[in-house]
Order: C-alpha cells, then structure tokens, then sequence
C-alpha cells in the first residue's frame, strides 16, 4: 500500500513530497492543531480578550485592538510556556556573554529533563504493550506500586550508595512487576480483558497507597498525614551537577537512556522482541507458528509494569525523595500520560523520546505559564490531550490540511473491543 | 486486516465453566465462615445491635415513626452467615447454570450488612451505638443513582456495539454544565437539559471519531477522560475561581409523593427523592423496554452483534450507532448534572472514578439494564460504606473496603462469578464494503 502511494505521488512539489509521506508529518500536524485548540480555550476564557472582542464596535480601531489583545495574551501564554521549558534567550545570552549564572539558563531545559526522565521508561513500557497488541492502561498503578516498594527500600534499609540505588530500583521494578503480573495472568489464563482489570487496578493500588502511608511502618514517624519516610540520601539519584547547581537534572537521566537502548534491541534485535511484535501484528498467525501466546502475554505485562515500577521509583528518589497521597494521582499521574506519550511517538523508542520531551516540555512549561501569565497549567494536559486525539485519527488531520496520498495507519490499533 | 486482537485465549484454554462456578461457590463459602468467625464469635454474646429507622432530618414529609429494632449481634450474624455458607454450598452441589452472580450479589449485600451489625454493636469500640438504616439507605442511594445513570449509558452505547469508556469524562461535563445552569436559572431542569447536551455533544465526538475515522474507541475515550478532566479543572480556576456566583449549583429539591413517602424506610428511600431519582427510574424502565421489546432494541442489538447481517437487511448500522452514542452520552451527562446536585457544586476531580466504577457495574450486569441497576445497588453500597464507616471505628481500614467494587469487578470480568459475555460487535470497527 505505502509503496503505491509514493509511486503515485505529485512528485513535481517539494510541499507535496513533503506532505504525502510519513507519520512524522501528521504528528507535527497534530501537534500545530493542539495548539490551536489551546489557544482558542486561552481566546475564549481570558477576560481581557473577552472585553476586548465585546467592544469591537465602539471604534474604527477596536477591531485590530481586539486583535492586538488577542495575539499578545496567546503570544505571551506559549512565549512563556517555551522560556519556562527549553531556554530563555536573555538569559542565556547573559551567561555565554559574561560567563555567569549558567544555572539560571539552563534550569528549564533542567526541569524538562528532570520530568522526561521517568516518562520516558513508562512511556516505553506501554509502547512495548502496544507493539505486542495489549493496552496496558495501568501503568499509573503499577509505578505507584513501584515507588511504594521502591521508598520501602530506599528509606527503611542502610546501606552504602553502590548497593541501595541498585537494590531500590530493583524493588521499584519488582513492584511494578507485582501490579503487572495480575492483569498479565488474569489475561492468559481466563481471557479477562486487560483495559478493564488495569483499569480496576489503578483504583485498588491508590487506596493500596494511601493505606500504606497511613497504616503501616512505612508513614513518617510521628506525623498523622499521608506521607512516607524520607528516602536516604543512600538511595537518591544524585543531581548530575551536584546538588549546589540547583539544577535538578540527575542520573536518572541514563537509566532513561538505558531503557531506550534495551528496548530498541528488544525489539528490533532478540527473538523475543520479534515474538512480541509477530503477536502484536496477527495474534493468529502468531499462534499457528507455535508462539506460545500465553506467556507472550505474562511477559509483556511483566517487562511493561516492571518498567512502569522503574519510573515509579525514579520519580520518587530523584525529585521528592519521599511519596505522600498526591503522588501519581490524578492528571499528573505519569503513567496515563505515558500512554499518550507511546500513542504520540507510536510505540517506537525513539519516538518515544521525542514525544516524552515534548510533553515534559508542555508540563514544565505550563508550570511557568501558570507563574506568569496566570493562566492555568491544565491548560498543557488539554494540548497534550488533543494532540493524541488528533494523532489517533490521522485521517482526519489529513483532511484537515489536504495533505494527499500516504496510507499512514496511525496508531497501530491495540484493542478491538472487549472480548472479541 | 485481522481485528481480533489478543482479547479472549482460545476455548481450549479457558476452563470449564462448571470449574469456575465451584470457585465462586467456595468463594461464598469462605465469606460466609468469615462472618460466623469475626463478625458472630467476635462479638460479646450480650452485645446488641441496634437498628433505627427514623430520618435524621425531619420535614414534612417524614415517615410515620418506627421504633428502634434491637437485635443480638451474635445470632443476626450467625444466622446471616449460616445463610452466606448455605447458599455457598447450594452453588457448590447444585452447580446452576443461572443466577449465579444475583446468589453472589445477596451474599455481598448480606457480608455489608453484618459488617454493620458488628461495627456498630453496643458494648464495642464504637461511638456510634446504632444503625441509622434510613441514611445508609438514602446515601447509598445517591451513589447508585449516578451509577445507573453511567451504566445505562453504557449499555446503550455497548449493545449497539460502540465502547463507551468516556462515561466518566461525561461526568465531569454534565456536572460542570450543571452547575453552571443550575446557579444561573435556578433551574435543575434547565441544568438536566444543559447537562444531557454536553454528554450528548461528547458522544457525538466520540461516535465521530469512532464511527467515521475508524479510531480505536477505548484510546479515544481514554483520552476524551483525560482531556475533560483538565479543561474542567482548567476552566474551574479560570472561570469558577473569579466568579463562585456560578458554581453555586446547590441541592436539587426533595419531591415527596405524597403518602407513599410516609412508609417507613421505603418512602424516603424511593418516594422522597430528587426529580433525578425519578428520572432515571423511568429510564431504566424506557431502556430495558425498549431494547428487549420494541424494534428499535432489536435493531440495536443486531447492529451490536452482528453488524454485516443488520446491514444485510436494511439498517443503517452506522445511523443507530449514532443515535445511540449520542443518547448514551446525553444520559451520562445527566448523570453528572444528578451527582452535582446531589454534591450542591462543582469540584475538579470529585467524580474520582465513578464513570468507570459505572462501567464496571455494566460489565457486573452483563450488559443488561436490569443486571446493572442491581449492581450499581451493590456497588453504591459498599462505596458509600467505604466512606462512611469510619464513625464506627472498625479496625478494617476504610481504604481496603473502598477496593471492594474494583476488586469485585475483576473477578467478574475473569470470569470468576459466572460467565460475562458482552454484545459480538462491541469496539469492533464497522466499515461499509
């Protein structure tokens, strides 16, 4: 099909060849009409812009006032969305110029590391699911339970840094695998569908969580609330520059990169990866060539939570260094929006990368439009939603902007109903 | 294209049915020994339970007074155990085909209700020496109001083979358009309609991008979740914070009927009720009606089982598919307009998963309105428990208890409590040769 529609392509354009091909394409598409939609929640519930557009008839030049308005409160929202989350050009100015305060021009790009580098590891994860035709949809359950079993580890045994940051993330990753072998061996042996049983599961594993920080040894000492001991410093990951930059950018960093490379070779380079994604694609023909389904399927769920854990418990013992009852819950919830972050980069490691930096860029960015422009840092989760949505139906992206030919197939399709 | 995905294990590998039955058979069993041991032998034998019937707020329309009933713990949850384990063990010799899951459901409601009996018993732990039956009734009504309201609105999407996993994420629509109507007409009416638009308006996002585009309806309703979850909490800092005047939805109006509101724990529980109440009664009779005895529900369910041969015969499968999404979505905005005015205002992320506890209750039901009221019951019950129990200082932590729907559910949907089948076609992609 792919091939037919290259042949068939207008190649006379450099705009048609450009447009014709290639997911990539679609996705920046995507990304462009998020942020439209964005700007036109910002246009519609900004009173200065509202009051502006109200009076566009009292003058010759109210309606280019109404427009000024406009621009500059959508301008100045993702103006400071980029500043708060890459670089901010005066400062960085200043620091090549005078050789100082580096740190101040590299916090956001920091920050947006600093939050990529456990999306990135759950993201990949849920990818690897995907690739092998199972929406694993519990991967916030399933990092939450890594970080409990992770901080257990980190904040109840002393040992020296080169045992307990091992044997931490080991813990996270053994809780993950915990939460992930439940849905995994439900699905392989009495054919429950994983949307619903991870689903369920993310409830249970947040009152589980909430239990644990109220009811067991686990909770700080002496305090009534939700919250848990302070990991040891043991059994944090370190900031890269050290703790006095007051960058937070930390060794996490290369678990992150670690991950990516195992799961490029996974997938692309072992016999299991291939088995993997065979399932993914036909599970029949899988099946018909001696593929033992059933422990394709225990396994994905046990290498999707296990990596689910791992960001659980990177989260935790590199930024906060202790859990209490927010932590994964609600929107910020890395898990869910590592599912839109597989879905964006289309469950491949690198794109998953791309994807995971461009969100942590839209999180850590609405953070700081929040901080100065007021508009609410929702606002990201809302962009980032829209661009999945638009990602999910490529078709409609392409009716859209009349981009011709290509048989992108989107997001390769993970769940056909619920018991087909 | 293939689409049957890794869904179900080949027939071979599931076990037998008869297996499993004997399963939930020692299950019931298991709970029902529990009772005898902690609930009954656990309690002094002098220790009474006590039982009362009157509403806490008396108006008008309070029903005639009814004493206080006092039982001995130990023998009411002796004999309620000897029930859970005499059913139990029914399940196990006779191994029916049927009814299973309405066996399991009254062993659950009669576990909750000794778990009762036990935690408020009067030489006990607890401060609270008595049961106010009403209250728990009339709260755990309010929860399984909202939850039938969910569930039907997936039973209308499922049986007409669209998944509708977006029922929370209408919610949160319907609540926050509620409010917003509610506190600027002084209308719940109003507040209902907006409400059913806006649930209604996300179905046809829905039905859109599943029906014409072909997208994968879980992903989309995932994200149609998640993306109303932040606009509401987005536009709740935007618009509710600056102006509260319009988050002040308040408590939809009791509507007694007169003299049946005077019965004694019935009438305040079903005739002294919000006009949501009602509603979504004759919602449940209009939909059970309607798709198992009209030809619109039998068009429905052909269209969700077997599209091709509906299409075969001249309907238009994308059209019901359509239609269906559409009302299925303006009943769960409803939904949301009830819960808000059962709450009295808008809160960002106060529905806390209750769209999918609704979508578990449809699964529990299998699919059915009747299977759903009965489990959106069960379910409002034990939520409402889980919230509520602490005044009793019982030892069980309230956050186990709260893992009880969820937990239920994925034994349901393992097949553990009899078998679930959903309609043939349900998510599948429907697309015209």
């Amino acid at each position: 099909m792919t091939d037919h529609a290259v042949s068939s392509t207008d190649r006379s354009s450099p705009w048609a060849r450009f447009t014709s091909q290639r997911p990539t394409v679609i996705t920046m598409f995507a990304l462009l009409l998020g942020l439209l939609v964005g700007a036109l929640i910002i246009v519609t519930t900004t009173p200065a812009i509202l009051i502006a557009w109200r009076d566009v008839f009292h003058s010759w030049t109210a309606p280019f006032t109404a427009l000024k308005v406009t621009f500059d409160n959508v301008g100045a929202a993702y103006r400071t969305m980029f500043v708060g989350s890459v670089v901010n050009p005066a400062d960085f100015w200043h620091a090549v110029t005078t050789g100082q305060h580096w740190n101040t021009a590299l916090t956001p790009i920091s920050e947006t590391l600093t939050y990529a580098t456990p999306l990135v590891i759950a993201s990949i994860g849920v990818g690897i699911a995907f690739q092998t035709g199972i929406f694993n949809i519990g991967a916030n359950g399933q990092a939450i339970l890594g970080g409990i079993a992770g901080a257990t580890v980190g904040s109840m045994i002393h040992l020296p840094t080169i045992v307990h940051v091992p044997l931490t993330l080991a813990a996270g990753i053994a809780g993950g695998m915990v939460a992930g072998s439940i849905p995994g061996l439900l699905k392989a042996y009495t054919g429950a569908h994983e949307v619903i049983v991870t689903l369920m599961l993310n409830y249970v594993v947040a009152l589980f969580l909430i239990f644990t920080l109220l009811s067991t040894a686990l909770q700080l000492p002496g305090q009534q609330n939700d919250i848990s001991r302070t990991i040891n410093p043991t059994a944090q990951l370190a900031p890269l520059f050290g703790a006095s930059s007051g960058l937070r950018v930390n060794w996490g960093l290369f678990i992150a990169v670690g991950v990516v490379v195992f799961a490029w070779w996974f997938l692309d380079h072992s016999s299991l990866g291939f088995e993997f994604r065979v399932t993914g694609a036909n599970p029949h023909a899988a099946r018909a060539s001696g593929i033992n389904s059933r422990a394709v399927i225990i396994l994905v769920f046990l290498i999707s939570g296990g990596l689910a854990g791992l960001a659980g418990i990177v989260q935790a013992a590199s930024t906060t260094h202790f859990i209490d009852g927010g932590f994964l819950i609600g929107n910020a919830g890395i898990g869910f929006t590592a599912i839109t972050v597989a879905l964006l980069g289309r469950n491949r490691p690198m794109g998953t990368v791309w994807a995971s930096l461009l969100f942590a860029a839209l999180g850590v960015g609405g953070r700081a439009m929040q901080a100065s422009t007021g508009i609410p840092l929702d606002l990201a989760t809302v962009i980032q939603s829209s661009v999945v949505l638009f990602v999910a139906t490529p078709v409609l992206v392409k009716e859209i902007f009349r981009l011709k030919g290509g048989q992108s197939q989107g997001v390769q399709l993970a769940t056909k109903g619920w018991s087909s | 294209m293939s689409v049957t995905a890794l869904s179900s294990t080949p027939k071979s590998l599931a076990p037998r049915l008869s297996g499993r039955t004997r399963a939930i058979g020692i299950i019931m069993v298991i709970i029902g020994l529990f009772t005898v041991t902690v609930f009954a032998l656990g309690s002094l034998a002098t220790a009474k339970s006590s039982v009362t019937f009157n509403p806490v707020n008396l108006t008008v329309s309070a029903p005639w007074r009814v004493g206080t009933l006092t039982l001995p713990t130990r023998w009411t949850n002796l004999i309620l155990g000897a029930a859970m384990i005499g059913l139990g063990v029914e399940v196990l010799l006779r191994r029916p085909r049927r009814a299973v899951m309405v066996r399991f459901g009254a062993v659950a409601v009669m576990f909750l209700f000794a778990l009762l009996f036990w935690a408020a018993r009067t030489t006990g732990p607890s401060q609270v020496n008595f049961i106010n039956l009403t209250s728990v009734l009339i709260g755990s009504s309010a929860l399984a109001m909202v939850l039938i309201y969910g569930s039907l609105s997936g039973v209308m999407c499922e049986r007409a083979g669209v998944v509708n996993i977006a029922i929370e994420g209408q919610f949160i629509g319907g609540a926050f358009i509620g409010t917003m109507v509610a506190s600027t007409s002084h209308s719940f009416f109003l507040a209902a309609f907006a409400g059913a638009f806006m649930g209604g308006l996300l179905g046809l996002i829905l039905a859109f991008l599943a029906l014409r585009y072909l997208s994968d309806q879980i992903i989309v309703g995932v994200v149609l979740v998640t993306m109303l979850g932040s606009l509401s909490s987005y536009l709740n800092l935007q618009v509710f914070t600056p102006f509260p005047q319009y988050n002040t939805g308040g408590l939809a109006p009791n509507l007694a009927i007169p003299l049946l509101s005077k019965i004694p724990l019935i009438g305040p529980v079903f005739f002294n009720q919000t006009g949501f109440f009602y509603l979504m009664l004759a919602l449940v009779a209009i939909v059970s009606f309607g798709l198992f005895k009209t030809r619109w529900g039998l068009r429905v369910r052909a269209v969700g089982e077997h599209p091709k041969a509906a299409a075969s015969v001249g309907i238009n499968v994308v059209r019901v598919r359509y239609t269906n999404v559409i009302l299925g979505g303006a009943i769960a905005g409803t939904g949301g307009v009830a819960f808000m005015a059962s709450q009295g205002q808008f809160q960002p992320g106060y529905t806390s998963g209750l769209g999918y506890i609704a979508l578990a209750a449809l699964i529990f039901g299998r699919w059915r309105p009747s299977g759903a009221v009965v489990a959106s019951v069960l379910f409002g019950l034990s939520v409402y428990l889980a919230d509520n129990l602490q005044t009793y200082q019982i030892p069980v932590s309230t956050e186990i208890l709260g893992m009880f729907p969820y937990i239920i559910t994925i034994a349901v949907v393992s097949g553990l409590i009899g078998r679930v089948r959903p309609p043939a076609a349900d998510g599948l992609p429907y697309q015209r040769d």
